[in-house]
């Protein structure tokens, strides 16, 4: 098995992770019970109840899952 | 025909990729919804809907066709009697596939899909309903007046005209519509009473159906 022969210096290995980006998600405003919520698109959303509890999930007004 | 899928198959080969897409379109049968990754669901989607359709042809050699994909009989049986009938009228698109988001191990998009076994389009089917209920109710309430002219007012034909079509466009299908049209006053109190079990049409029969059982009981004194 092919082994590195030198130890990678930390300049070039932060200089690699310099690279490492997040990428922004694109979320849809909507405006739910009078609040603006975003949400990822076309992707079922999570119900909860009046004390935060997750129900299930939902998308379109239909039940899709369990949480 | 769907067109051939591009990129890579699923699993390690061809077999395997066979294999799998026989496998989950037999626990979709089964489960009539299964939550898998996106790229499953959306490979699984066009075989799954050819399995349905030679479901709904129903002879012999398309049986054969299925169960040379899925080997498990009970799911063949299943999938030629329940799912068939329930997609008698739909016309193509019996599955549904919804995202729901990534698994937490590996980060997968996840989507279920999911047979849909709804009749089609409720709308369209109440408006055909309603028109056909209003032709049939046109000649009822010259026949309660001529049943009972001394309670028969203007005002009970106009309600009673009101309440049998909104009764019988809750159900659903056309034999009991042609019965409604036979004995126009007993039908609507009976459809009004079904119609409660029914989730799409059960506040607007519910509204209605205490006029419906007054106008019967008015009609026979």
């Amino acid at each position: 098995m092919a082994v590195p022969k030198r130890k990678m210096s930390r300049s070039n290995t932060r200089s690699r992770r310099s690279q490492w980006k997040a990428s922004v998600p694109n979320l849809v405003k909507t405006v739910e019970n009078g609040r603006v919520t975003y949400s990822l698109p076309h992707q079922a959303k999570v119900v909860t109840d009046s004390a935060g509890t997750e129900l299930f999930l939902e998308y379109k007004g239909r039940k899709v899952a369990d949480v | 025909m769907p067109t051939p899928p591009k990129g890579p198959r699923l699993g390690g080969g061809p077999a395997h990729e066979r294999l799998m897409l026989a496998n989950l379109s037999a626990s979709l049968f089964e489960h009539k919804r299964i939550t898998t990754t996106v790229t499953k669901a959306k490979r699984l989607r066009p075989f799954a809907e050819r399995m349905v359709t030679f479901a709904k042809r129903g002879d012999l050699s398309s049986r054969r066709r299925v169960l040379a994909q899925i080997r498990d009989k009970s799911v063949v049986h299943e999938l030629f009697t329940d799912i068939a009938t329930a997609v008698e009228n739909r016309e193509g698109g019996y599955t549904r596939i919804t995202k729901i988001g990534n698994r937490k191990g590996d980060n997968a998009p996840m989507a279920v899909i999911e047979l849909i076994m709804d009749p089609v389009s409720p709308k369209q089917a109440t408006v055909a309903e309603a028109e056909a209920a209003a032709k049939s109710a046109a000649p009822a309430p010259v026949a309660e007046s001529a049943d009972s002219p001394e309670s028969a007012d203007s005002g009970e034909s106009a309600d009673s005209a009101d309440s049998a079509p909104s009764a019988e466009s809750a159900d659903e299908t056309k034999d009991e519509q042609s019965e409604a049209a036979d004995a126009a006053e007993a039908p609507a109190a009976e459809t009004a009473e079904t119609a409660d079990a029914e989730a799409t049409e059960a506040e607007a029969a519910d509204a209605q159906a205490p006029e419906a059982k007054e106008d019967e009981s008015d009609g026979k004194a």
